[in-house]
């Protein structure tokens, strides 16, 4: 079995998914926007813009949202997929076969996810082009589409091992109970993902510096700046989301080697 | 029986203590990755208006959602055990047992509501439980009746045919909208049709109670929680009748996951 096939693997198991759930697909491309919708609307029933930008600077409270949704539900479709993997394994009773696969368990949950990523992100992405085009007409299509896509695709690299990390704790503790949702939302608070990390007190800043969402949300967010943001930044954050690449990814093939090779050795249920 | 079917779920609660666990703080930081969201738009003078306002509508929310999933929900995975046969070949309502998700409903609920409100008080300083609280538990306590027979209700639509999962996560998300709007912006004459939605009079009373709306309608909602109670317990007593005919000549559906 090559790499390759893994990959197809993951294509078709996407694409047949949503043939055969259709009603999956309906609600995958309304939540965005139901999410987006609440937001706003209760944002604006309690509120109003002016404050939103006095609080947060001159940013567009949109394009703000759009941006930090987009991310959200990328970074969640991540974290549950690759770092819950193991978890739906063991509910399924496919984990002893991941594990005594020929290819190590982290390439076959990173593999088999890509296309899913890849795919379900930018429909979303593609999705929420209508309202990124009414708030900023033709810039939407030359600043902000680059902007989102490369932050969905840089951001997705370090994602990938730092959620595989879970995914090697939850190898080893053999628990069946979802422990790991309860994470999710909390990595997406402390990321900045709809409240801004920089307004956080200090112990929630020094916590959110180490999340690579944190960054992503950041990149992302510059698309929702009133002015053109500075090619400076945008390289500064990409760079530190390639560092945190090396160093997550590296980390969790650690960790989950020797997860994988506890639980050849003992069993994983 | 019932002592048995209180047990049982109390058992479920023990054994699974770190889902029950997962889910409060779960449902907790999700509630406060919208609030810390909703207080970029607010004014600092606003503050605790709008937190009480938001927090007590979530709170409501919460209640209905977590009603739903853990008693509605639950009724897939007690049709893919074949509990549901298994029972009525013993006399025994399975609806009656699923009712018993009452006792981890209500649990989830309340440590949910507390948890939750405790952290949202320590973060932004607003004294939140300074409510009216005998208002707040009758409120509270119409929701929870109305959402375990709202429960029901789709349990005994989905042993006849499938309803997706995701559809009432929808309908959850779309109940939250609904409540969330204060009562001040609506159009005077259209107060009250608005709090005859399902849900809406309960919590407009929970948030009359947190003191976050005006209570010129208090008695209205009350009168209108009470009408909903009592006919939502009317459809969902003969959709379970119905229901069980239903299985005892054709079998059970499953509800749908995807």
């Amino acid at each position: 079995m090559s790499l390759a096939s893994l990959f197809k693997s993951g294509v078709f198991l996407d694409l047949y998914f949503v043939k055969n759930n259709r009603a999956n697909l309906i609600s995958f491309l309304l939540w965005p926007y139901l999410m987006l919708i609440l937001m706003l609307g209760a944002g604006l029933l309690f509120g109003s813009t002016q404050s939103f930008r006095s609080n947060v600077g001159d940013v567009d409270p949109i394009v703000f949202f759009v941006s930090s949704t987009l991310i959200a539900s990328a970074s969640l479709s991540v974290m549950w997929d690759v770092g819950g993997a193991v978890l739906f394994h063991r509910w399924a009773g496919t984990l002893p076969y991941v594990l005594l696969a020929p290819y190590r368990t982290s390439i076959i949950l990173v593999m088999a996810y890509i296309p899913r990523y890849i795919l379900w992100s930018f429909i979303q992405l593609a999705e929420f082009l209508p309202p990124l085009i009414i708030r900023k007409g033709i810039y939407a299509l030359i600043i902000d589409l680059p902007i989102l896509s490369i932050s969905l695709i840089v951001g997705m690299l370090p994602l990938l091992g730092f959620s595989a990390i879970f995914a090697s704790i939850l190898l080893i503790t053999k628990e069946e109970s979802n422990i790991l949702s309860w994470l999710n939302p909390i990595i997406l608070i402390l990321s900045g993902a709809f409240y801004p990390s920089y307004l956080f007190p200090l112990w929630a800043k020094i916590i959110s510096q180490a999340l690579p969402t944190t960054y992503t949300f950041e990149l992302a967010r510059l698309s929702a700046l009133m002015s053109a943001p500075g090619a400076r930044e945008v390289i500064l954050i990409i760079g530190i989301l390639l560092g945190m690449s090396v160093l997550y990814n590296a980390l969790s093939y650690t960790m989950l080697g020797k997860a994988e090779e506890r639980a050849l050795g003992s069993g994983s249920i | 029986m019932i002592k048995a079917i209180i047990w049982l779920h109390f058992l479920r609660l023990w054994r699974l203590r770190y889902s029950f666990l997962n889910m409060v703080v779960s449902n907790a930081m999700w509630v406060l990755l919208l609030i810390l969201g909703v207080l970029l738009f607010v004014p600092r003078s606003q503050l605790p208006y709008a937190l009480k306002s938001a927090y007590w509508t979530i709170a409501c929310w919460s209640v209905i959602s977590s009603f739903s999933s853990i008693v509605g929900g639950w009724t897939n995975f007690f049709i893919s055990l074949g509990m549901v046969e298994e029972h009525m070949l013993r006399g025994i309502s399975p609806f009656l047992v699923i009712s018993g998700r009452l006792v981890v409903a209500s649990l989830v609920s309340i440590t949910t509501i507390i948890f939750m409100g405790l952290l949202v008080q320590s973060l932004f300083s607003v004294p939140l439980f300074d409510i009216r609280p005998d208002i707040a538990l009758i409120s509270l306590m119409i929701v929870s009746v109305e959402s375990l027979l709202y429960s029901l209700l789709i349990s005994a639509i989905s042993m006849r045919s499938s309803i997706s999962e995701q559809f009432l996560e929808i309908m959850n998300f779309a109940v939250i909208g609904i409540l969330i709007v204060p009562i001040s912006v609506i159009p005077e004459g259209l107060r009250v049709l608005y709090l005859s939605i399902p849900y809406v009079a309960p919590a407009y009373m929970l948030k009359v109670a947190s003191g976050s709306e005006i209570s010129s309608l208090f008695i209205i909602a009350a009168v209108i929680s009470i009408i909903e109670t009592i006919a939502l317990l009317l459809i969902a007593l003969l959709a379970v009748k119905a229901a069980e005919s239903h299985i005892r000549r054709n079998g059970t559906r499953a509800i749908g996951f995807y």
